[in-house]
C-alpha cells in the first residue's frame, strides 16, 4: 500500500470565537478515526486541540475578526496538528515556563490559567508552542498510533 | 453547529440539589455555565451535587469552573460532591492532579 502512504494535509479556518472551536474538534474526530485511532486517543486529542484553539480565542486578538487556522497532517500511523494565529499578545514563553499540574497543590494554590498547556503536553505525544511578538502563535503537535499492527 | 450541545437539568429535594451537566462543557458553554451555577453555590444551605454522567467533554476551561466552585463552597464550609464522573473526564481530573479536591473516593 505505499501509494496510501503519501502525507495527506486538511486545512481549516476558522473565526476566532468561542463557538467555532467546537468544529476543530469533530473535524479532528473525522480525521483521526478514519486512520484507525481509539476512541480513547481521540478524545485525548480532542482535548489538545481544543486547549491550543482555546488560547487563540482568548488571548490571541484584541479585537474582532481575528482567524485561527489549523492544519492536519495525515499519515497512516501518526496525525500532526499545527494550530496557528496572527494575533499579537500571547506571551507563549510565560505561559508554558511551569508545566507542572497540581499534583503537588493545596487547593488554596492551584489556579485555573496554564492548564491548557500542560493538558496538551500530557496528552500528545510532541508539543512545540512558537510565539513572535506581533506575528502570532504557533502551536504543533504530534499523536502516533499506539497499535502497530500490519495495515491491510 | 452543535454535536454535543451544552445543558443542565437540576432535582431539588428539599436542601439537596442536583446538577446534572449534559454535553460538551467547553469555552463556549463556560459563561452560562457560570451564570447558571453562581446563586446555587452562593446558597451556603443548599447539599450540592454535580452529575456529570452525560458529560460527554470538558477541558480546561470546564476543570477551573469546577475548581472555583470547590473553592467558594470550601470557604463557606458548605457541601459540595461530584458524582459519576465518566472515565475520559475522571483521566483528565487524575492527569490535572485534582482528583484529590473534586473526586477523592473515585
Amino acid at each position: 500500500m505505499d501509494k496510501e502512504r503519501a502525507l495527506k494535509r486538511v486545512k481549516l479556518a476558522l473565526p476566532a470565537q468561542a463557538e467555532y472551536v467546537e468544529l476543530a474538534r469533530l473535524a479532528l474526530y473525522g480525521i483521526a478515526s478514519r486512520i484507525g485511532f481509539s476512541y480513547e486517543e481521540i478524545e485525548d486529542m480532542k482535548v489538545a486541540i481544543s486547549e491550543a484553539c482555546n488560547n487563540a480565542v482568548l488571548y490571541a486578538y484584541d479585537s474582532p475578526g481575528g482567524m485561527v487556522e489549523i492544519l492536519f497532517e495525515v499519515n497512516d500511523d501518526e496525525i500532526g496538528i499545527t494550530i496557528q494565529d496572527e494575533g499579537s499578545s500571547f506571551d507563549a514563553e510565560r505561559k508554558t515556563s511551569s508545566l507542572a499540574g497540581w499534583h503537588e497543590k493545596s487547593l488554596d494554590e492551584v489556579q485555573a490559567g496554564g492548564l491548557g498547556f500542560y493538558l496538551m503536553q500530557a496528552l500528545m505525544d510532541e508539543v512545540e508552542v512558537m510565539s513572535v511578538e506581533g506575528r502570532g502563535t504557533v502551536v504543533k503537535m504530534k499523536k502516533r498510533l499506539q497499535t502497530s499492527g500490519e495495515l491491510i | 453547529m452543535s454535536g454535543n450541545k451544552f445543558s443542565v437539568t437540576t432535582q431539588q429535594d428539599n436542601d439537596k440539589v442536583v446538577v446534572q451537566l449534559q454535553g460538551d462543557l467547553d469555552l463556549a458553554a463556560a459563561k452560562e455555565f457560570r451564570a447558571f451555577m453562581g446563586p446555587i453555590v452562593d446558597d451556603a444551605a443548599i447539599d450540592l451535587a454535580l452529575d456529570l454522567e452525560q458529560l460527554t467533554y470538558i477541558d480546561s476551561t470546564g476543570i477551573g469552573i469546577l475548581i472555583s466552585i470547590l473553592k467558594m463552597r470550601h470557604e463557606q464550609q458548605a457541601s459540595f460532591t461530584i458524582v459519576n464522573v465518566p472515565p475520559h473526564v475522571q483521566k483528565l481530573f487524575d492527569m490535572t492532579g485534582i482528583s484529590k479536591f473534586l473526586t477523592p473516593n473515585a
